[in-house]
């Protein structure tokens, strides 16, 4: 009898699994391993391709448009990872300070512009920053003696306007996961700790920041998987002009794969792309926790 | 209770079967969503209404360039896709390489009584693979031109008597003539600064000069190189000198125009509904167009047209019948072009561009003299709309017309990045 009932224990929870397990196997697991295989192969785009062993991988090493796309996406990540979420916690400990509806306000006008599709962001910065007509050109032309500044189309400022908007645009996510993570401090360690005369500073070292650390990892944690990927800002932003010298790594694989019909080449970049990203957040991750736990 | 839900399927289904059959629907797409496309629905409309109860064009728009001919591409190899779809001539190396296009047999296009000679010999061959096969049928050819503001031309002294400007041809004219042009509030020349029109403008000089940009499987091979960076020097000089804006997006390039700030502007001829609506609404001042003036040795400018492709379907083929269907709709709208012109374009379709009717539209008759000397994209599967060489465009002609890097520099540069890609 019991032995029965464990069992269909354990049907009913393949059973629930099960569509998880089906969707996940379908949608991901499938298509990454042959991802890996098509990377060893010429395949265009569309079919199969001879097995031609670690060859693209050699070519990729030696193409110096990948090396760009390596260092640029790097660029990135560094320009957006830490700032992101430093000004995320800086915004969060302002707006957890004020009360009832005016915080309800502030926090929503932080947060409305993550909602907005990226096309939408880049339509609004794009105008903004426009050389000719931009509303931005009046905050940049004191700083260069009355001459418009076209940001976008200036490659030393490209990857960091880039980065300015994308910080812009996914803020209002990290000032909130900020927020839920202040609100679990409980109020009476504050009080504690202003009886024992410990200034505002001295409450936010020793208090606030270890306290709040989990949650900045797991932040950290996100904003880099997510800015590895970096795509769809830097494409827009270069609207087809200097691609080489702007180009990321996934628009490298798009380049690769649907332009110059290159599949066994972009599953390879893929592969490569994948690895990094793992290899990447798994240790910032170790590392932070370490941190953490000290 | 199943037995009348599934008489009830039944009777639905022979219905719409009975429906189908009655009215045959043609999935097209295109990716004519300029003012150009506002005329194209119209002439879909047209049809369907001419065609009531026999034949039904069910249209789609999806966006210009890349994405567009990914997806043709795409669905096209898993047996999916329409019938019908827009397709550019430059695209049509690379479209026939990847297998997305079925051949359109000599048989066929007679029946539906669609003829070589009613087009420009150029034109349809652009549409023919290398194996001789046709592809395409063209619907029109679109090409740049140069917009112009008569008020400013004529205060340069600019202007001719007949409303066309004057004094524009040859090199040393030209230049005086921008630097004329240009005042303190207003720039004489506004060009977009993209990848695509620094290509149209790039290729168009590099002809007028008889320069080949790729010969026998050689990017600007030879002395193509030197008048390849004699093109580069010259749009660099009109953006150091102030008679050109640097760095303009394309939005922004047209803005300076019909603002005023600019006493002319090199863009599409797609462009003129743009300037024809902003006239009838009275917010523009006395406009014209006319061909690219010959800055070189001999007219020429780039050109690329539009024609109707049918997709290899891998597995699910367009059938015999609606094939037929397909290119008896293809050889209406060609005689129907006329309303097309309204877009700007010059029907590829000579009984039309030859028509009394089309030389008296304004202002197409004032530049369809460029379609003579149109230069179409070198035939290769690395030219073409949002290509390597589109993209070669932005890495190389625009910085180089900017001044971010030297024209012989930009030149050589992107002829090695071209024929590297070529391995």
């Amino acid at each position: 009898m019991i032995v029965k009932s464990r069992r269909n224990e354990i049907v009913v929870a393949y059973a629930l699994m099960a569509p998880f397990i089906i969707v996940y196997g379908v949608l991901f697991v499938y298509p990454s391993v042959k991802m890996f295989k098509l990377s060893f192969t010429d395949a265009p785009l569309i079919g199969e391709g001879a097995w031609v062993g670690f060859k693209n991988f050699w070519r990729l090493q030696s193409d110096r448009l990948f090396s760009t796309a390596i260092w640029n996406t790097t660029y990135f990540v560094l320009l957006s990872v830490v700032p992101s979420t430093l000004i995320g916690l800086a915004v969060a400990l302002g707006v957890n300070r004020l009360r009832g509806r005016l915080q309800g306000v502030v926090l929503a006008a932080f947060f409305l512009p993550y909602i907005l599709p990226v096309s939408v962001v880049y339509r609004i910065w794009s105008w903004m920053f426009d050389k000719d007509f931009g509303v931005a050109q009046y905050v940049i032309t004191p700083f260069t003696g009355g001459q418009h500044v076209s940001v976008f189309r200036t490659l030393p400022l490209f990857m960091p306007a880039v980065a300015f908007v994308t910080i812009w645009w996914l803020l209002g996510f990290n000032v909130l996961l900020f927020i839920a993570g202040l609100r679990n401090i409980s109020s009476e360690i504050y009080e504690a700790a202003a009886l024992d005369g410990a200034g505002r500073w001295t409450q936010f070292r020793r208090i606030t920041w270890p306290l709040i650390w989990p949650v900045t990892a797991l932040v950290l944690t996100i904003q880099l998987i997510l800015q590895l990927k970096i795509f769809d800002q830097v494409y827009l932003f270069a609207n087809n002009v200097r691609t080489d010298a702007t180009m990321v790594m996934v628009q490298y694989i798009l380049k690769q794969a649907f332009q110059m019909n290159k599949g066994g080449l972009a599953a390879a970049a893929s592969v490569v792309l994948f690895l990094v990203i793992v290899v990447a957040s798994v240790l910032q991750f170790q590392l932070l926790r370490a941190r953490g736990e000290r | 209770m199943i037995r009348k839900i599934l008489g009830a399927a039944l009777a639905t289904t022979a219905l719409m079967i009975g429906a189908a059959r009655a009215e045959d629907t043609i999935v097209w797409w295109d990716f004519l969503s300029g003012g150009d496309g506002v005329r194209m629905k119209a002439m879909l409309e047209e049809f369907n209404k001419e065609h009531a109860g026999k034949v039904k064009i069910d249209a789609s728009t999806f966006d210009w360039g890349v994405p567009f001919y990914t997806k043709v591409q795409t669905s096209a190899a898993v047996g999916q896709g329409p019938d019908v779809m827009t397709y550019h001539e430059s695209r049509m190396p690379l479209g026939i390489s990847t297998g997305s296009l079925s051949p359109i047999t000599p048989e066929e296009l007679a029946a539906s009584g669609i003829k070589a000679t009613d087009f420009g010999p150029a034109n349809w061959k652009a549409a023919q693979g290398t194996d001789g096969k046709q592809y395409g049928v063209p619907l029109d050819i679109h090409s740049i031109i140069l917009y112009y503001n008569k008020d400013l031309l004529k205060k340069a002294g600019l202007l001719g008597d007949d409303g066309k400007p004057k004094g524009l041809d040859g090199l040393a004219n030209w230049d005086a003539a921008l630097a004329k042009l240009t005042t303190k509030d207003v720039a004489a020349l506004s060009v977009p600064a993209d990848n695509a029109s620094g290509w149209r403008v790039f290729y168009t000089l590099l002809n007028q000069q008889g320069g080949d940009f790729l010969k026998d499987g050689k990017f600007l091979d030879g002395d193509n190189l030197d008048k390849a960076a004699t093109v580069l020097a010259e749009m660099q000089k009109w953006v150091k000198n102030g008679w050109t804006p640097a760095k303009t997006e394309y939005p922004a390039s047209i803005a300076l125009f019909t603002a005023g700030k600019a006493a002319m502007h090199i863009n599409g001829v797609w462009e003129v509904p743009t300037m024809v609506d902003l006239a009838k609404k009275g917010a523009l001042f006395d406009w014209g167009a006319i061909q690219i003036p010959v800055i070189y040795d001999h007219p020429a400018t780039w050109a690329d047209s539009h024609s109707f492709a049918i997709p290899d379907r891998k597995g699910n083929p367009v059938d015999a019948a609606k094939r037929k269907e397909v290119l008896d709709a293809v050889h209406w709208f060609n005689e129907h072009s006329l309303e097309w012109a309204g877009g700007g374009h010059v029907p590829a379709f000579l009984p039309v561009q030859e028509s009394a009717e089309f030389k008296a539209l304004k202002p197409n008759s004032d530049y369809v003299s460029l379609a003579k000397t149109a230069v179409f994209d070198p035939v290769s599967t690395l030219a073409g709309v949002a290509s390597p060489v589109y993209d070669a465009a932005g890495n190389y002609v625009v910085p180089a017309m900017s001044g971010e890097m030297e024209a012989a520099d930009a030149a050589k540069q992107m002829r090695d990045d071209l024929q590297n890609q070529a391995k």
